[in-house]
C-alpha cells in the first residue's frame, strides 16, 4: 500500500503513570498497595450549561439522568480530595519535576507559568466531573529515522478512577487510581507509515523509562492513535496494549477507512477500541473539544530559570545513550548492557567496573544479584578490597553469600582474599601432576588438582586445562 | 491584573482581552487568545489560551513583541473563551410548566450561583443566577419557578443585618402572594445558618415553607451538589412544614437532603456536601430527590396558606459575640462596652462556666449587667444544654448577671439578641424575650439521638 498516496496521517498520544510517593493533588499513597475498599459513596453527575452545543447537552442529560455512579473508597489511597469533598492540595512537586524532565528530553518549550486546567469529563471516572490537567511543554520535537517528529504537548494530569464493574444503569469505580500522576505526550500527525508508529512509540517509551520514575507493568502506560487518510476522517483508537501491534492496527484502520470511502459512504469521526487482533471496534462518536477552563483552586505555578537549570543539570541519560555508552566503553554486548540498565544498576556497574574487573562486575550485577541480595554500598566496599585480583567463581559466590547474610566486608575478607592462580600456573602444575602420577582417572587427577589449588582456581578452568593436557 | 508595562504594550497595538494574538519572544512564537491574569498569577506574565484549550503564562520581557494574529481560532476554543470571560452566560432559557405549583426563588449569591473569576483568581457569582437552573431540568417536573428575584448579590461571609432585612421583606412579599406555595432562598454557605436564624425571627405568622439552600461545590462543575439541593428544596418548599429551614445534603453520597430548623442548624465542616447538621434537634425531615419525605421531627408549624406573613426585622447591630478560653481577656468586652456595644453573647465553656481566677470575667460581667448591658451565655461546645446550677463557677456567672440560654446555638443567640434589643431596652424584658421560644430556638427536651446527627 502506498501510504503516502493515501495521505495517511497518524499521531500518537501516550499516557504514562508516574512512580511518585503521593498522588498529584493530595497526600494519598500512589503505590497501589491497598487490597480491599473500605466503603462506598454514590453520586450523580450533571451536564453543565455552556459546555457544548444544545444537541450535545440534551444527549448528555439523557445519558446522565438515571446513572448513579458508585465509588469505592480505599483506606490509604482515597481521601476527601478524591471524593470531591476537599479542594486540591498544591501540585505534587515530585511529579512536576518528572514532567519537566520529560518535556526537556523532548526538546519542548516550557512556559514561565503553568496553569492547571479543568477538562470536563462526565462518564463518572472523575468524581468532580472534570480532570485536572496542565500543559508543561509545547512545540517539542524528536529525532526519528524518518525525520523530525513534532511533539505537540507534554502535559501533567490526574489519572481517572478505574472501572471495577459496569452495569446498564451504573458503573462501579475504584478511587485508588484517581489522582495518580500521569504524563501525557502528544505527537503531531506526522507519522505517515505504519512501521513508523511503532518506532515513535518505542522511542517515547524509552525516553519515559529513562527518567526511572515511571510505573512499570500492565495498565501503567496507555497508547492511543489518531489516524486519518485523505477523504477519510480522523479516528481515535484507544488502548493499544502491545507496541508490536501498532503497525497492524494502522494498516487495518487505513483499510477500513478506504473500504468506507469506496462504498460511497462518509467516514465518521469515531472513537474506536483497539482489539488484540489488530482490528478496532466502534466505541462512540468523537466528541467535540472537551471544555477546558482554569482550575482556580490552585494558583498558577511559576517555573523559574533556576528551577529549569536545576532540572537541566539533573536530566537523566537516555536509555539509548546509556546502551551505546556501555557497549562502546566496556565492550559489553547489547543484551548484557540492557540487563544492567533494566535492573537500574548502570551507576553501580560503572563504579564497580572502575574498581575491579568488568567481567566480575557484570557477573555480580546480572547473575549473582538474583541469588544474593547484597546492598550496593557493600558491593562497592568489596570491589575496593578485591582491586585487581582474580577471584575464583566459588570464592566470589561464598563471599557474596556471607555478605547477603549480614556479614561485613571486613569480616569476609579478614582471612585474606583468595587469589586465583593464572592459567599458566594451572597448566604447569597439571603437567607436573600428570608427569608424576601416571595412569589415574580423570576424576582422580581433578581431585589432586582441586586439592592443590584449594579455591584459588575454579573447577571449570582446571578441567579445561586438564582435558587439553590429557589430549596431549 | 496585568502590569502597567503589559497594559501599555497592549494599548499600543490596540489589543484587548479575548483577542487572538501572536506573541514572539526570542524567536519563539506563541499564538492564542489573550486571557486576563489572575491575582494569584504574576502580573508580568501574559496568559494565552492555546488552540488545544490549555492556558499558559509567558513572561513579558524586553524583546517580547505582541501583534494581532492573522489566523482564526477554532470554534470550540472561541466558545470556551467567551464563557470563561463571562461574555456569554448561556442564552438558553429554562421552560417551566404552568400547571405546576409555584415556588419563588430569591437568589443572593454564594457558591451555588458561582463561576470562575479572573480578578480574584477564584470563584465568584454568575451573571445570571438562574443559569444554575439550566443544569437542573428536573425542577420543571416539580415546580413552576416563575418568580426569580435577585434583590442583591453578595458572598455570605460579608453579609450583615441589612441583608437579612432586605431578604425578609422579599420573602414576605412572595409568601403573601396567593399563587405562591413556598419560597427558596439560594445563598452562600458560610453564614447560611445566620440568615436562616434571622429569617426565623423576622418572619412572623409563617404559613408556608421558607427553604434556605446553597451548594458546597461550585455550580460550574458536573459534581455540584447544587442540583440535588435545589430539587430537594423544591419538595421542601411544597411540603407541609411551614418553617424557615436549611435544606442541604444529608451525607456525602447523592442520597437525600436534610431539611433542618433554621434556628437549630450549623455549618459543621469547611467543605463537605453534608456540612450542615441539625444541632440539638432532629431535622424536620429527610427529603429524597424523587419527592419522598421521611419526617423525623413533628414539632413544626403546619401549612396554612391563608396566614399573612408580617415582617418584624428591627435589629440592633451593636452587639458582639465573644469566646472565653484559657488566657482570654475580659478587657475585650469592657473595651467594646466603651465603644457603645449594647449586648453580648459569650460562648462559655462546659455547662456555662467562664474563667474566674486570673483574668476573671466575673467582674466585667457584673459591671456590664449592672449598667444595663445584657450578657447571655451560649455553649462553646456547640452541642448540649447549659446549666449554671451544677458548678459553683456556674453559679458565680449567674450571680454576676449572665443568663444561660439553654440549648440555643450561639450563632442563633447572636442574631436573636440583635432582634430583641431592637424591641426593648429593659433588662428583665430582654431576658424574658431571649428565654422565650419564638421559632423553636430553645427546646425544653434534649433527645439523645440528636447528638452528631
Amino acid at each position: 500500500m502506498d501510504y503516502k498516496r493515501l495521505g495517511l496521517k497518524c499521531g500518537l498520544e501516550i499516557h504514562q503513570q508516574l512512580d511518585t510517593k503521593h498522588k498529584l493533588f493530595c497526600n494519598c499513597s500512589a503505590r497501589f498497595e491497598d487490597k480491599e475498599p473500605v466503603f462506598e459513596v454514590k453520586r450523580k453527575l450533571r451536564a453543565v450549561a455552556g459546555e457544548m452545543g444544545k444537541v450535545d447537552i440534551a444527549a448528555r442529560h439523557e445519558f446522565l439522568k438515571d446513572r448513579m455512579f458508585r465509588y469505592k473508597v480505599y483506606k490509604n489511597e482515597t481521601c476527601s480530595v478524591e471524593l470531591d469533598e476537599e479542594p486540591p492540595h498544591p501540585i505534587n512537586r515530585e511529579a512536576l519535576e518528572i514532567a519537566l524532565q520529560v518535556a526537556m528530553l523532548l526538546n519542548c518549550e516550557i512556559p514561565e507559568e503553568i496553569h492547571v486546567m479543568r477538562k470536563t469529563v462526565l462518564d463518572g471516572s472523575n468524581t468532580s466531573g472534570f480532570q485536572r490537567t496542565a500543559l508543561v511543554g509545547l512545540n517539542g520535537w524528536m529525532k526519528t529515522s524518518f525525520g523530525k517528529l513534532g511533539i505537540t504537548n507534554v502535559s501533567l494530569e490526574e489519572d481517572a478512577a478505574q472501572i471495577i464493574k459496569k452495569t446498564k444503569k451504573s458503573v462501579i469505580y475504584g478511587l485508588n487510581r484517581l489522582g495518580i500522576p500521569l504524563v501525557e505526550i502528544g505527537t503531531s500527525p506526522d507519522i505517515h507509515a505504519p512501521e513508523d508508529a511503532k518506532e515513535v512509540a518505542e522511542k517515547i517509551g524509552m525516553v519515559l523509562r529513562s527518567t526511572e520514575k515511571v510505573k512499570r507493568g500492565i495498565g501503567t502506560i496507555r497508547q492511543d492513535l489518531n489516524i486519518s487518510i485523505a477523504k477519510g476522517a480522523r479516528c481515535e483508537i484507544k488502548g493499544v496494549q502491545k507496541l508490536t501491534l501498532l503497525p497492524k492496527i494502522v494498516e487495518i484502520e487505513v483499510q477500513r477507512q478506504k473500504a468506507v470511502i469506496n462504498s460511497g459512504r462518509k467516514v465518521t469521526h469515531d472513537v474506536r477500541k483497539a482489539l488484540l487482533s489488530g482490528r478496532t471496534e466502534f466505541l462512540r462518536p468523537l466528541p467535540g473539544a472537551a471544555r477546558m477552563y482554569p482550575e482556580t483552586d490552585t494558583p498558577p505555578i511559576a517555573i523559574t530559570d533556576r528551577m529549569l537549570e536545576k532540572i537541566r543539570k539533573s536530566l537523566p541519560e537516555l536509555i539509548l545513550d546509556k546502551q551505546d555508552r556501555l557497549v562502546k566503553k566496556y565492550k559489553l554486548n547489547k543484551e548484557v548492557a540492557n540487563q544492567i540498565i533494566k535492573a537500574g544498576k548502570t551507576e553501580l556497574f560503572e563504579k564497580l567496573a572502575k574498581l575491579s574487573y568488568i567481567n566480575t562486575a557484570v557477573n555480580v550485577i546480572t547473575r549473582y544479584s538474583k541469588q544474593f541480595r547484597v546492598p550496593d554500598q557493600k558491593l562497592i566496599e568489596l570491589f575496593s578490597a578485591i582491586k585487581d585480583r582474580r577471584i575464583p567463581k566459588e570464592s566470589l559466590e561464598s563471599m557474596l553469600e556471607k555478605l547477603s547474610k549480614g556479614k561485613s566486608v571486613k569480616e569476609v575478607t579478614a582471612k585474606g582474599l583468595p587469589e586465583a592462580v593464572s592459567e599458566e600456573e594451572i597448566r604447569s602444575e597439571t603437567k607436573a601432576i600428570l608427569e608424576s602420577n601416571k595412569g589415574l582417572t580423570f576424576g582422580a587427577y581433578m581431585g589432586l588438582l582441586m586439592n592443590k589449588f584449594k579455591g584459588k582456581a575454579d573447577g571449570k578452568t582446571i578441567a579445561k586445562v586438564l582435558k587439553e593436557e590429557l589430549r596431549g | 491584573m496585568y502590569s502597567r508595562k503589559i497594559q501599555a504594550a497592549l494599548r499600543k497595538k490596540g489589543l484587548n482581552i479575548g483577542d487572538r494574538i501572536l506573541l514572539t519572544k526570542r524567536g519563539k512564537k506563541f499564538e492564542g487568545l489573550l486571557m486576563p491574569q489572575t491575582k494569584s498569577g504574576d502580573a508580568g506574565t501574559i496568559v494565552l489560551k492555546l488552540d488545544n484549550g490549555y492556558n499558559i503564562g509567558i513572561e513579558f520581557e524586553r524583546g517580547t513583541s505582541l501583534s494581532r494574529s492573522r489566523t482564526k481560532e477554532p470554534e470550540p476554543e472561541k466558545r470556551e473563551a467567551a464563557y470563561e470571560l463571562g461574555k456569554k452566560g448561556s442564552t438558553d432559557e429554562i421552560k417551566f410548566d404552568q400547571k405546576k405549583p409555584i415556588v419563588s426563588m430569591i437568589s443572593v449569591g454564594g457558591t451555588i450561583t458561582s463561576k470562575v473569576d479572573y480578578k480574584s483568581g477564584g470563584v465568584t457569582t454568575l451573571n445570571r443566577p438562574t443559569d444554575v437552573l439550566l443544569n437542573v431540568s428536573e425542577i420543571t417536573d416539580i415546580t413552576n419557578m416563575k418568580n426569580i428575584l435577585t434583590p442583591f448579590t453578595i458572598m455570605s461571609e460579608s453579609m450583615n443585618h441589612t441583608h437579612w432585612q432586605s431578604l425578609a421583606r422579599e420573602c414576605a412579599r412572595e409568601l403573601n402572594k396567593r399563587s405562591v406555595d413556598g419560597v427558596i432562598v439560594t445563598h452562600g454557605t458560610d453564614t447560611l445558618h445566620f440568615t436562616s436564624a434571622a429569617l426565623s425571627f423576622f418572619l412572623k405568622n409563617l404559613g408556608k415553607p421558607v427553604v434556605v439552600t446553597g451548594s458546597q461545590r461550585s455550580a460550574d462543575r458536573g459534581s455540584s451538589d447544587a442540583g440535588m439541593n435545589l430539587i430537594c428544596s423544591s419538595h421542601a418548599a411544597l411540603s407541609d412544614i411551614a418553617e424557615v429551614g436549611i435544606c442541604m445534603h444529608g451525607n456525602i453520597s447523592d442520597d437525600y437532603c436534610l431539611f433542618s430548623r433554621g434556628t437549630h442548624v450549623r455549618k459543621m465542616d469547611t467543605q463537605r456536601r453534608d456540612a450542615f447538621r441539625p444541632i440539638n434537634e432532629y431535622p424536620f425531615a429527610k427529603i429524597w430527590p424523587d419527592g419522598k419525605i421521611s419526617m423525623k421531627n413533628d414539632n413544626h408549624n403546619k401549612r396554612d396558606n391563608k396566614k399573612v406573613v408580617e415582617v418584624d426585622a428591627k435589629f440592633e447591630p451593636k452587639i458582639a459575640m465573644l469566646q472565653t478560653y484559657p488566657g482570654s481577656d475580659p478587657g475585650v468586652m469592657e473595651h467594646l462596652i466603651k465603644q457603645g456595644y449594647k449586648g453580648f453573647i459569650l460562648q462559655a465553656t462546659g455547662l456555662g462556666q467562664v474563667p474566674s481566677k486570673t483574668k476573671s470575667w466575673l467582674p466585667a460581667i457584673k459591671r456590664a449587667t449592672g449598667s444595663g448591658v445584657p450578657v447571655f451565655l451560649a455553649a462553646q461546645t456547640i452541642y448540649g444544654r447549659l446549666n449554671c446550677n451544677v458548678y459553683s463557677e456556674g453559679r458565680a456567672a449567674l450571680d454576676a448577671g449572665a443568663v444561660p440560654l439553654g440549648d440555643m446555638l450561639a450563632e442563633t443567640a447572636y442574631v436573636k439578641l440583635g432582634w430583641v434589643l431592637a424591641h426593648t431596652k429593659t433588662m428583665n424584658r430582654i431576658r424574658d424575650m431571649m428565654l422565650t421560644s419564638y421559632s423553636g430556638e430553645i427546646n425544653p427536651r434534649t433527645l439523645v439521638g440528636s447528638f452528631l446527627y
